[in-house]
C-alpha cells in the first residue's frame, strides 16, 4: 500500500495522519512532510499512525530524526494510534520508552 | 523467486513472506516479525551489497521445514563482512543501525555467508513455537 500523509493543524499542533507502509521505499515522503513541520518549528507535532500497517527500520529512523530535531527547538513530537504490529516494532527496537506514545489522537493533542 | 534490487518491490516480497509464515503455522504477530526481519535483510542487500543500484538480482528461497521456516536471500554484489554489519547499542538513540538488531532479535538464526562466486547468502531461520498442551495454541 502506497504511503499517504495527511497534514492538519489544530492550534499550535501539526498533525500528520499517516496511512500505508512506512519503509525504505516510502519513508522519504514522511521525512519530507515532517521536515515541513520542523522547518516551521511547530511547537507540537503529532504523528497519527492508525493507518500504518507496517514500519521498518527506515521508518523508525525517520521518526528518530524528527524527535531529535524537534528537541533542538524544545518542541514536542508525539506518536499516537499505533497498531499492535507497529507498537511491536517499537518494542523490538526499545524505542517505546524513547517516544511519547499516546493511545488516541485526542490524548496526543492534549499532551 | 527472483526480484530486482529495487526498494519498490519490497512490498510484494513482504506479501509472499507473510503468506508463507501463515502456511507454516506462525500466528499473525510472529509472522509480522519474520516479515520485518526479511525486509531488513533485503533492504541491507540493496543498500550495502548493491550500493543502492536497483537493477541487480536478489534471489529469495523460502524453505518449508517441519515447524520451521527458512528464508535465504542471495545476492551477487559486494560481500559485506558480517563483522562490519554491527547493530548499534540500543541506548544510542540515533537513526540507522537497527536492521541487524531487528533480524537477530526476531529470528532463531541469522547467518551471513560469502558465496564462492561472489555475493552473500543471508539465511534467516525461525521455528514455530511448540503448542501449549493446556490451550492447544502456540
Amino acid at each position: 500500500m502506497a504511503l499517504q500523509v495527511k497534514r492538519e493543524e489544530f492550534g499550535d499542533a501539526v498533525v500528520l495522519g499517516v496511512e500505508g507502509s512506512v519503509d525504505i521505499y516510502s519513508s522519504p515522503e514522511l521525512r519530507g512532510e515532517l521536515k515541513l513541520a520542523l522547518d516551521k518549528q511547530a511547537p507540537r507535532i503529532v504523528i497519527d499512525l492508525a493507518g500504518v500497517s507496517f514500519i521498518d527500520s527506515s521508518g523508525l529512523a525517520t521518526l528518530i530524526e524528527g524527535l531529535q530535531k524537534v528537541k533542538v527547538y524544545s518542541g514536542n513530537l508525539v506518536l499516537c494510534e499505533l497498531t499492535q504490529t507497529v507498537l511491536g516494532v517499537f518494542q523490538l527496537a526499545n524505542l517505546d520508552h524513547i517516544f511519547t506514545i499516546k493511545e488516541t489522537r485526542e490524548s496526543a493533542l492534549a499532551n | 523467486m527472483r526480484l530486482a534490487s529495487d526498494v519498490a518491490y519490497l512490498g510484494p516480497l513482504r506479501t509472499m513472506v507473510r503468506e508463507s509464515c501463515s502456511l507454516v503455522g506462525f500466528d499473525s504477530a510472529a509472522g509480522e516479525e519474520i516479515v520485518l526481519a526479511v525486509q531488513e535483510g533485503a533492504a541491507n542487500v540493496i543498500r550495502h551489497c548493491y550500493g543502492g543500484c536497483s537493477d541487480n538480482p536478489i534471489d529469495m528461497w523460502i524453505l518449508f521445514g517441519e515447524n520451521e521456516l527458512t528464508i535465504e536471500l542471495v545476492d551477487y554484489g559486494t560481500f559485506v563482512d558480517p563483522s562490519q554489519i554491527k547493530s548499534r547499542k540500543l541506548e544510542e538513540v540515533r537513526p540507522g543501525g537497527l536492521g541487524v538488531h531487528l533480524m537477530q532479535k526476531v529470528m532463531d538464526e541469522v547467518n551471513f555467508e560469502q558465496n564462492p562466486a561472489g555475493g552473500t547468502t543471508l539465511t534467516l531461520r525461525k521455528r514455530v513455537p511448540a503448542a501449549d498442551p493446556q490451550t492447544g495454541g502456540s
